[in-house]
C-alpha cells in the first residue's frame, strides 16, 4: 500500500514538473506564434488583396461569411485613404476529397476576384496540394466574378465549366471553385456593410 | 549497458540498430511524412531533439523511477519534449510547421523514442543516454531523408523542389501516396540486407586465410 502511494506520488511528481515546464514554454512561444500568425495572414493578404495602404488585419468586420457551419468569419478590409477597395476573407470549402479546404480570396469593391490563396487542406501531396503549388491554376482565379464566367461556366472543365482539373484530381479542384463562387455570392449579399455604405 | 562504448552506441544507434531499417519502428511518421526529402529530414529532425531530450531526462531520472510506474513517467517526458518542439517550431519556423504540424504530435507515438527510454537510456548514464539519442536521431533522420528523396523523386521528378529529370518525365504519382511509401520502403529494406550481407561475408572472409588457401588451390 505504501508503495502504491509512493508511485503514485511520484508519478504525480513527474506530471507536476512537466506542466510547470510546458506552462513556461507556452507563455514563451505564445507572442511568437502570435506574431507568425499575423505575419502570414499578412502576407496571404498581400496576396489575394488589390493594393492597399492600411492594415487590413486591423480593419475588419466580423460576418456571416464563407463558414458553411454558418458561423461568423472575420472580413479584411483593404483601402486607399479611406475608400474600401477590396475585401479577403476566409472561404471554407467543407467538400475536399480529405476534408475542408480554407481558402482565403480576396475581392475588389466591385466584385471581382483579385486573387485566392489555400491556406488550410489535407488534400493528396502531389495530387489535390497543387490547388497550393499550381500558380497558374491559381490565378486563372484572377479577374474572375459573377457573371464572368456566367453561371453554367462557374465549374470545372469535366462538369462542363472553365476551370482545369488536374490529372487524376476532380474533387479537389471541383471544391474549390464550388466554394470561391459560393464567396462571391456571399460577397455580393454583404458588399454594402462590407464597403461600410451602410451598416 | 553503462559500459557500452559510445563508438558502438554510434554505430548501433545509426545503423547496426537503426530505429527503421534494422528495427522497423516508427512507421507510423515514417510512412506520413517522407513524400519529399525535405519532409523527411524536418520529421528526422523533431524526433531527434525528442529523442536526445527524453533520453537525457529519462537517464537523469532513472533511480527514482519505480519499475512499476516507469512507462507513463517516460510518456509524460516524450509527450512534454514533443510539445515543447510542437511549440518552438509553430514559433520560429511557421511554414515548416505548417506542414508538418499535423504529424509532429504523432512524435509521441513514435515506438522507436520509448523504445530508446525504456531499453537504453533508463539503464545507462545521462551522456550516453543523450548521445544515443543522437546516433538514433540521425539513424532515423537518415532513414527518413532516403526513403523521402527516393519517393520524391520517382513520384514527383524533383529533389528538394527542383526538378532533376526535365519536362518530359511523367511522374509516378502513387509513390506519393501511402502504398508508395510501403514498396519504397520493402526496396529500401532489400538494399539495407544486401548491405548488411556484404559486409557480413567481408568480416568472416578477412581473419581467415582459409578462403585464399583455396584460391592458390584453384589456380594451381
Amino acid at each position: 500500500m505504501k508503495d502504491v502511494a509512493k508511485m503514485a506520488l511520484i508519478l504525480g511528481a513527474v506530471g507536476v514538473v512537466a506542466t510547470g515546464i510546458l506552462a513556461g514554454v507556452e507563455q514563451a512561444t505564445r507572442g511568437p506564434i502570435q506574431e507568425a500568425v499575423r505575419q502570414e495572414i499578412l502576407a496571404g493578404l498581400t496576396v489575394v488583396l488589390p493594393p492597399f495602404d492600411n492594415a487590413p488585419d486591423q480593419d475588419t468586420v466580423e460576418l456571416a461569411i464563407g463558414d458553411p457551419a454558418g458561423g461568423t468569419r472575420t472580413v479584411y478590409r483593404a483601402r486607399i485613404g479611406k475608400e474600401v477597395v477590396g475585401a479577403a476573407f476566409v472561404e471554407t470549402a467543407p467538400d475536399g476529397y480529405s476534408g475542408r479546404i480554407d481558402i482565403l480570396m480576396g475581392v475588389t469593391a466591385a466584385g471581382v476576384l483579385s486573387g485566392i490563396r489555400v491556406v488550410q487542406h489535407a488534400e493528396t501531396p502531389g495530387l489535390g496540394d497543387k490547388i497550393v503549388l499550381d500558380h497558374a491554376w491559381v490565378d486563372f482565379f484572377k479577374g474572375k466574378a459573377l457573371g464572368n464566367p456566367d453561371e453554367a461556366h462557374w465549374k470545372v472543365k469535366k462538369d462542363g465549366g472553365i476551370f482545369d482539373q488536374f490529372t487524376g484530381a476532380t474533387i479537389t479542384p471541383r471544391a474549390v471553385v464550388k466554394a470561391v463562387k459560393h464567396g462571391l455570392d456571399e460577397f455580393q449579399s454583404h458588399r454594402l456593410t462590407i464597403l461600410g455604405i451602410h451598416n | 549497458m553503462e559500459d557500452k562504448s559510445y563508438s558502438s552506441i554510434a554505430a548501433d544507434g545509426f545503423w547496426n540498430n537503426n530505429a527503421v531499417f534494422a528495427q522497423l519502428l516508427g512507421m507510423c511518421p515514417l510512412l506520413a511524412v517522407t513524400s519529399t526529402a525535405e519532409n523527411g529530414i524536418a520529421m528526422g529532425l523533431a524526433s531527434m531533439v525528442v529523442l536526445i531530450g527524453a533520453n537525457f531526462v529519462v537517464s537523469l531520472i532513472r533511480h527514482w523511477i519505480p519499475r512499476e510506474v516507469r512507462i507513463p513517467a517516460y510518456i509524460v517526458v516524450i509527450a512534454s519534449f514533443v510539445t515543447v518542439v510542437d511549440l518552438t517550431m509553430n514559433a520560429y519556423v511557421h511554414d515548416l510547421h505548417k506542414t508538418l504540424g499535423l504529424f509532429i504530435p504523432l512524435i509521441v507515438v513514435n515506438c522507436a523514442i520509448l523504445g530508446r527510454a525504456e531499453a537504453f537510456a533508463s539503464k545507462t548514464t545521462p551522456a550516453r543516454a543523450a548521445f544515443d539519442g543522437v546516433m538514433t536521431g540521425l539513424g532515423f533522420t537518415f532513414a527518413l531523408f532516403v526513403l523521402g528523396a527516393v519517393r520524391e523523386v520517382i513520384g514527383m521528378g524533383t529533389i528538394f523542389g527542383v526538378s532533376i529529370f526535365g519536362g518530359d518525365y511523367i511522374p509516378v504519382l502513387m509513390m506519393i501516396l501511402p502504398p508508395g511509401a510501403f514498396i519504397a520502403l520493402g526496396f529500401i529494406l532489400a538494399g539495407v540486407r544486401i548491405i548488411n550481407d556484404r559486409r557480413e561475408a567481408k568480416r568472416q572472409a578477412k581473419p581467415h586465410p582459409v578462403e585464399n588457401l583455396q584460391v592458390q588451390e584453384a589456380s594451381a
